[in-house]
């Protein structure tokens, strides 16, 4: 393919927060964007999660996976939006310019005036967790893993019957729901905490389907014989038990993908993992943009299809030349026991601009806190504070700030206070 | 299935595919046969992918020549095979006077016997590698040390045997053997061959096949190597195979660069009584972390790609278990303990030098066939990073595996090729798809349709 096919703005996955971003952007009448993704079709994660839940946040209508992912792509119809599956973000510099290949453009560097970085998330697999045991040709899986098998029709071994689940965050009942789907026996759910980490009666449902719910306890072994899963041997405060199964998942423990982010100008958050941005989805490089799971811990599909929009907005502001297009203010400070908070920078220069709506402040815990709340601060002053609660870990915890008025030279921190 | 043949090769790794590859430079009809779907599925799959210059092997050996041997015909040849070195160099080091004195003394030995090696001391240690851990008194520099692709070695051994007449059949495990007046009848799964000489080149399962012919001169007493590959941020870290001095007592857990762009850390030197145990265990995890804790600290943090543990065939014996039974027609390749990818090509060409012409006058090829395999390695240039590769055919531009960037079309050629992989494990190692740092979070599925549509187009 001959000739210069940068596009006006580049989005880099075509998930949920990639595909509102496209719809944000030409709703505010901003043309020739281009979707690329590497998977062969749109839809990221979500279009393999065939269960409801999905989209709540952004199309108020509890979707299943690929019925979110249908919507998001009606909503570009006659839109000037292209998307081209295959295809592979390689490397992204200043300018932007970014590196791609793929059937359809070849190899090939692109500068399209923005970029919206929203390449996603996986979870972590036994490899990267280092969970002792042998090893097995089939039945050591992901979620994602598990779920892509089910979605493109890929028979598990005939040997494979039985799951155990590793992880009892919301995404641990999306596998059982997709085993279960597949045929397969969910014997347990292993977590480490002392509570199921997802909605509380959701545990209690599993327990109703005969699922045994064990907490405070970690897979210690895989054990496995002629290259089959046969058992986890697990331990907890009871001691050791070994637990018969053909397979394991492991759930969360989500990783962002910035592969191609590595080396480059894009400044990464050490404790999400993620690009820095700031409130309006900026990062350290001028006129790229970030949004969705890839800046943090698993969100829903409908918030990061929010997240989407909003930085959909924000590239158009940019365009217009509204607002700049590189992270800007003071990062934002964290208490101790923060794991982390999205956006890291707040620039409180934007709160002059005209209709400006900010990216509210989402943050996690690193442990569950009883009775507290969390308080954004700029020196001493108190800017806004959440109700006194239950601050729960892996639970989103959002702050609205709305307007900081204040010099941007004043140190902003999120506190945990009484 | 049927046939008579001059030799019969037994097991295809990497030994046994070099054997076969050397024979086939012969006018003999040859049969590399392995008991498993894919060959290299046994011990060639996991070990260190080191290709040593031998100065580290006991001088005075078979092993230390035949090592020696391998490594200067691998560096010779591999090239146009296709097959990637890097030619990182070793650092041996040292915090201890006991192992000071073993490296000077190494040092010596080593200019005794012709190898490249200069000792450091440890302001010059630090200087070149600012990452190693405290404590270090001085380092055993040996440049010539290599890392090699040790999946598509073996595999492009029997890809060149097969081009130049060499039968290979896999999924023929012998079940018995019948000495016959000439040699033997090897009983598989779907039939027999006859074979005038037999090369027993089984590995870990080494001594079981001496035994099918009633030999016991050795028995394999399995020694288990655990190992944690890193994601390839750290080779940015640590770019050098570097090793604790040898003690009496251990050899030691190294930490290298892979030649796909990662960091391995191991191997633990464990003898286990199963030789499929291939467990990795809590013990040995520790022990390689303390590995990095004491070595490269600076990798602690480094994310974990995967875990998984090697067999060494060791024996009873220290030395290579090479027992040429001419008279009788078997001779037995066993005992590889370590070595064996690095001595390959010297094993191969000690096996043809006593078979030739001792029990066959078999005059030698004016030709031979070439063949090339794709170079998988993280520094070479990828197809998807060729242009006009890319304009050519898309297949090569449309990214299967995210992780290693392995594209459909290099997936693909694999399957079409000979010796097509039979299984996911056979896939992956002939390509590097899921080797990354999801593991097949991404590709797993994907990988596994085109697999199972090639198996059900057979």
């Amino acid at each position: 393919m001959a000739g210069d096919v940068s596009p006006r703005v580049l989005i880099v996955g075509a998930g949920p927060a990639g595909l509102a971003a496209a719809h944000a952007l030409s709703r505010q009448g901003i043309g020739d964007i281009l979707i690329i993704d590497r998977d062969d079709a749109p839809g990221g994660l979500p279009r393999f999660c065939h269960h409801p839940g999905f989209g709540l946040e952004y199309a108020h209508w509890p979707y299943s996976g690929p019925g979110f992912v249908k919507s998001l792509l009606r909503d570009l119809k006659g839109a000037d939006v292209r998307i081209e599956c295959r295809t592979t973000l390689l490397s992204l510099k200043d300018g932007p310019e970014a590196q791609v290949v793929g059937p359809s453009l070849g190899l090939r560097s692109i500068r399209p005036q923005a970029v919206i970085i929203a390449t996603g998330i996986r979870e972590s697999n036994r490899g990267n967790l280092a969970v002792p045991g042998g090893r097995a040709e089939a039945g050591i899986l992901t979620t994602g893993q598990l779920q892509q098998l089910v979605a493109r029709k890929v028979p598990l071994p005939q040997h494979v019957k039985s799951m155990i689940i590793i992880g009892t965050e919301h995404v641990a009942f999306s596998a059982i729901w997709t085993a279960r789907m597949a045929g397969l026996r969910v014997k347990a759910m292993i977590g480490c905490e002392d509570r199921v980490m997802s909605f509380g009666p959701i545990g209690a449902l599993a327990r109703a389907c005969g699922i045994a719910v064990m907490t405070n306890s970690r897979v210690r072994e895989i054990e496995t014989t002629h290259g089959a899963v046969t058992a986890a041997i697990v331990e907890g405060t009871y001691g050791t038990r070994r637990l018969p199964t053909d397979g394991l998942v492991f759930t969360a423990n989500w990783i962002p993908e910035t592969a191609a982010l590595l080396g480059g100008p894009v400044a990464i958050d050490a404790r999400t993992g993620g690009p820095q941005i700031d409130q309006a989805m900026r990062t350290s490089s001028a006129g790229i943009f970030a949004a969705g799971n890839v800046l943090h811990g698993v969100e829903s599909s409908g918030w990061c299809a929010k997240e989407g929009h909003h930085a959909g907005e924000m590239v158009a502001r940019y365009l217009r030349g509204e607002i700049g297009g590189v992270r800007n203010g003071a990062m934002v400070q964290i208490a101790e026991g923060i794991e982390f908070a999205v956006p890291q920078f707040w620039d409180c220069t934007l709160a002059h601009t005209a209709g400006m709506r900010d990216l509210p402040v989402n943050l996690r815990m690193k442990q569950d806190v009883e009775g507290r709340r969390i308080a954004l601060k700029a020196g001493d002053t108190m800017i806004q504070s959440g109700a006194r609660k239950r601050l729960l870990r892996s639970r989103r915890i959002v702050l609205r700030p709305g307007a900081i008025a204040v010099p941007s030279a004043v140190r902003i921190r999120l506190d945990v206070t009484d | 299935m049927t046939g008579a043949y001059d030799i019969a090769i037994i097991g295809g790794g990497v030994v046994g595919t070099a054997i076969a590859r050397e024979l086939s430079r012969y006018s003999l009809k040859t049969v590399l046969i392995e008991a498993r779907a894919d060959l290299g599925d046994e011990s060639s799959k996991g070990n260190s992918a080191l290709m040593c210059s031998g100065v580290d092997v006991p001088a005075g050996t078979l092993e230390r020549e035949l090592v020696r041997r391998g490594y200067i015909r691998y560096c010779a040849e591999a090239p146009g095979m296709g097959l990637p070195i890097r030619k990182v160099g070793a650092i041996v080091l040292a915090w201890t006077q006991e192992q000071e004195a073993i490296l000077n003394k190494d040092l010596v030995d080593a200019h005794a016997d012709g190898f490249a090696a200069e000792a450091l001391d440890s302001a010059e240690v630090y200087r070149r590698w600012p990452h190693f851990g405290p404590g270090i008194r001085g380092g055993l520099w040996l440049p010539d040390e290599a890392i090699v692709d040790p999946f598509s070695t073996p595999h492009a051994y029997a890809l060149d045997a097969l081009e130049n007449g060499v039968e290979i059949r896999r999924s023929w495990p012998v079940r018995s053997a019948d000495r016959m007046a000439q040699g033997w009848r090897l009983h598989g799964p779907d039939g027999s061959l006859d074979a005038r000489c037999v090369v027993n080149a089984g590995g870990i399962r080494g001594d079981e096949v001496d035994k099918l012919a009633g030999y016991s001169d050795f028995a394999i007493r399995p020694r288990r190597g655990q190992y944690m590959i890193l994601d390839k941020a750290a080779r940015a870290i640590h770019d050098v195979i570097a090793m604790p001095a040898p003690t009496p007592t251990t050899r030691g857990i190294l930490i290298t660069p892979t030649i796909f762009g990662n960091v391995l850390v191991g191997p633990t030197a464990e003898d286990v009584p199963d030789r499929d145990d291939r467990r990795v265990t809590e013990a040995g995890l520790a022990q390689l972390r303390q590995a990095i804790a004491t070595m490269a600290p600076a990798l602690a943090h480094q994310p974990i790609n995967t875990i998984f543990a090697g067999m060494r065939p060791a024996t009873q014996f220290r030395e290579y278990q090479i027992i040429p039974r001419l008279s009788q027609g078997w001779l037995t390749v066993g005992g590889i303990r370590s070595t064996g990818l690095s001595a390959s090509l010297g094993i191969a060409e000690h096996v043809a030098g006593l078979l030739i012409p001792g029990l066959f006058d078999a005059p030698r090829k004016a030709r031979t066939r070439q063949i090339t395999v794709p170079d998988l390695s993280e520094t070479s240039q990828r197809p998807w990073q060729d242009v006009s590769r890319v304009e050519s055919d898309p297949a090569y531009a449309e990214m299967v595996c995210h992780c290693e960037r392995i594209s459909l079309g290099e997936i693909r050629d694999a399957l079409a090729s000979p010796l097509a992989p039979k299984t996911l494990n056979g896939l992956k190692r002939r390509t590097r798809a899921m080797f990354g740092r999801c593991q097949g979070f991404y590709c797993g599925a994907r990988v596994q349709t085109l697999l199972n549509a090639q198996s059900s187009a057979h």
